[in-house]
């Protein structure tokens, strides 16, 4: 059986048997392993070895946390939007499952990068809070998604589920150049954006490897999601096909 | 060091890790669920083929 037939949404029971053969396969855990001792190494060296900033002191730390979760938020989104727009094109299940598990993990991390930034921004700024383009259009980011996974949540039909969040999903990831752009577009609190270019080199280092570790936790996460997506969709068409009375 | 940066920065390492490890317990409960609701529709599946 091929995965491009096993990942058809279709209505009929024809791939219902196929799909109970294909048992989907278990994400190894040297990967959670892996990604888990590479986030705390990296935490550990840029704490251990980063100057204190002229300005923020040793408030710069949480740069390590923050920068690499909104990174991660906009990588995240930027699968939603792939694989919602091949799902619009090509209607295989698999596609809007992986934009689906996406768009959890993606928002997991945007509420991370929301929460560090207030408590960045406490010390920094005297206020944990300001509408501000950057911190507004991260939320609003933020509550799209939230939406795209309650309207999954609550629509019971599969295929107006998928097609409706990949719509969702498609439009609410082109907020993320709006999010990425808004600290040049307009006058804000919020400093321009943190990369390797931008940083003096004592902090560079520091900031690669937490980024890579960060992006091993997102593959691992969206991976995991994504074989359960299949595991509970499996479990979905077995139901679907002992109701029909089918064997 | 500012003692009230420390508590920022504890703060910031501290949400980070609750958040990163609880997902992953979300995923490990959700998981095995989903494995287990698995392997019972598809022995109750296999059991009804067999009669």
């Amino acid at each position: 059986m091929s995965l491009k037939r096993e990942g058809k949404l279709t209505s009929s029971t024809d791939h219902l048997r196929d799909t109970q053969a294909a048992r989907p396969p278990r994400t190894s855990n040297w990967l959670a392993f892996v990604s888990f001792a590479a986030v705390i190494a990296a935490q550990a060296y840029a704490i251990l070895t980063s100057p204190a900033d002229a300005d923020m002191g040793h408030l710069q730390k949480i740069m390590y946390v923050h920068v690499p979760a909104a990174w991660m938020t906009f990588l995240s989104f930027f699968v939603v939007l792939v694989f919602s727009v091949r799902y619009l094109w090509r209607r295989q299940e698999n596609d809007d499952l992986i934009a689906a598990s996406a768009a959890e993990v993606g928002a997991t991390f945007n509420g991370l990068t929301l929460m560090l930034g207030m408590i960045w921004g406490r010390p920094a700024w005297g206020v944990w809070w300001v509408w501000d383009a950057r911190l507004t259009s991260t939320l609003v980011l933020f509550l799209i998604f939230v939406g795209y996974l309650a309207l999954r949540a609550f629509t019971e039909d599969a295929q107006q589920k998928a097609q409706w969040s990949a719509a969702v999903g498609a439009i609410g990831a082109l907020n993320v150049p709006i999010v990425y752009m808004s600290v040049k577009w307009w006058r804000t609190l919020h400093q321009p954006p943190s990369s390797p270019e931008t940083l003096d080199p004592a902090y560079t280092l520091g900031l690669r490897i937490n980024a890579i570790a960060m992006l091993l936790v997102l593959i691992y996460f969206i991976r995991r999601r994504y074989e359960i997506a299949r595991l509970e969709r499996a479990v979905e068409h077995m139901a679907e096909a002992a109701a029909m009375g089918g064997g | 060091m500012d003692a009230s940066n420390i508590t920022f920065i504890i703060a910031a390492y501290t949400v980070t890790w609750i958040v990163l490890l609880g997902y992953l317990l979300r995923l490990v409960r959700k998981g095995g669920r989903a494995r287990a609701d698995y392997e019972r529709m598809a022995q109750q599946r296999s059991g009804e083929k067999s009669q």
